[in-house]
């Protein structure tokens, strides 16, 4: 009896694993909302840049994937008009985190952007996951690591989805 | 001088009504866009109104949107590209006081539009249903000359 308890706990955990629930979600959505805001743009490009400079510092090649937005200089308008991009795209996926069915489409969309992309691979979904993963605490008063990651990494590999 | 001091007058008038984008509309602009897009499901009914508008004004800018299945506002294709334009229209309202950052997202935006052969005259309908469908939500704090001059430095843009 007891084994089979311990069984599905350890079960329980592994679905738990990678299951993004109604509460991580929720979770995600405040905690999202407490550091965006549209009258904040700064606090978006920060996030962003700081993202790519730990990506970068981690994997140095992946930096030749945003030549043509002028990584070269990470203040430059290029760049910066990038980062706000990529923001931009996570937090429209937070915001359709209750609506499953469009939510599934805009992951599909991008989905296609990236696969349109020489050279970026699954893995360097993982490799923005554990940056975000990094960053976030230090701009986030409260943060929630498991919920954030639960749901960031089954939004990451529904992008990576048409990758090798 | 009488007549200099109307002239005068006069200019000070058309400077109020066609009041430029300038840096405080800006934040202004900026400010009650946040408090119109709010989040989660919000968003998806606020895009809901605005394409409703957009369909109504124009039927036939319907059948530029067959791709994302137009004929459908409630649809998941539909809506996820609602929020994409809609996304689109947050950064650029967001980057509103980020001038050169700014230019380079409209110059983006400016690109992937001409790719789709999207005429210029739909921003301007867009701007018009803006110009109901937000303060139909903000109510009565609702600027409209700093909406109208910002929009149309974002539309100027993406459209050029």
């Amino acid at each position: 009896m007891l084994r089979v308890l311990t069984g599905l706990l350890v079960l329980g955990a592994v679905t738990a694993e990678d299951c993004c629930s109604s509460e991580d979600r929720h979770e995600l959505q405040a905690l999202w909302k407490e550091i965006w805001s549209a009258a904040f743009t700064g606090r978006r490009v920060q996030v962003a840049q700081a993202v790519f400079s730990d990506l970068f510092e981690r994997d140095p090649a992946s930096k030749n994937l945003f030549k043509r937005v002028n990584v070269d200089d990470m203040n430059s308008p290029e760049f910066r008009a990038h980062c706000i991009r990529v923001v931009n795209g996570l937090d429209t996926l937070i915001g359709l985190l209750d609506d499953t069915k469009t939510l599934k489409q805009q992951l599909d969309h991008l989905a296609d952007q990236h696969a349109a992309r020489d050279g970026i691979t699954a893995a360097h979904f993982d490799e923005i996951a554990n940056s975000f993963a990094r960053v976030m605490p230090q701009v986030s008063g409260c943060f929630n690591p498991d919920a954030w990651n639960r749901c960031f990494n089954k939004l990451a590999h529904a992008i990576a989805a048409k990758l090798h | 001088m009488e007549k200099m001091l109307v002239s005068v007058f006069v200019l000070g008038l058309v400077a109020m009504v066609t009041a430029d984008c300038g840096a405080m509309e800006r934040l202004k602009v900026k400010q009650q866009w946040a408090e119109v897009y709010g989040d989660g499901n919000e968003r998806v009914s606020f895009g809901e109104a605005v394409w409703k508008g957009i369909f109504h004004r124009e039927p036939a800018t319907r059948s530029l949107f067959t791709r994302v299945n137009g004929e459908n506002v409630h649809s998941p294709e539909f809506r996820a590209h609602s929020s994409r334009v809609l996304g689109g229209l947050d950064m650029c309202v967001s980057l509103l006081d980020d001038e050169a950052t700014l230019n380079a997202q409209l110059a983006h935006l400016n690109g992937q539009h001409k790719e789709r052969g999207i005429p210029a005259n739909y921003f301007k309908i867009l701007g018009e249903v803006l110009m109901e469908v937000v303060p139909a939500k903000l109510g009565r704090c609702f600027d409209h000359d700093a909406w109208e001059s910002c929009y149309g430095v974002i539309a100027d843009g993406i459209s050029k």
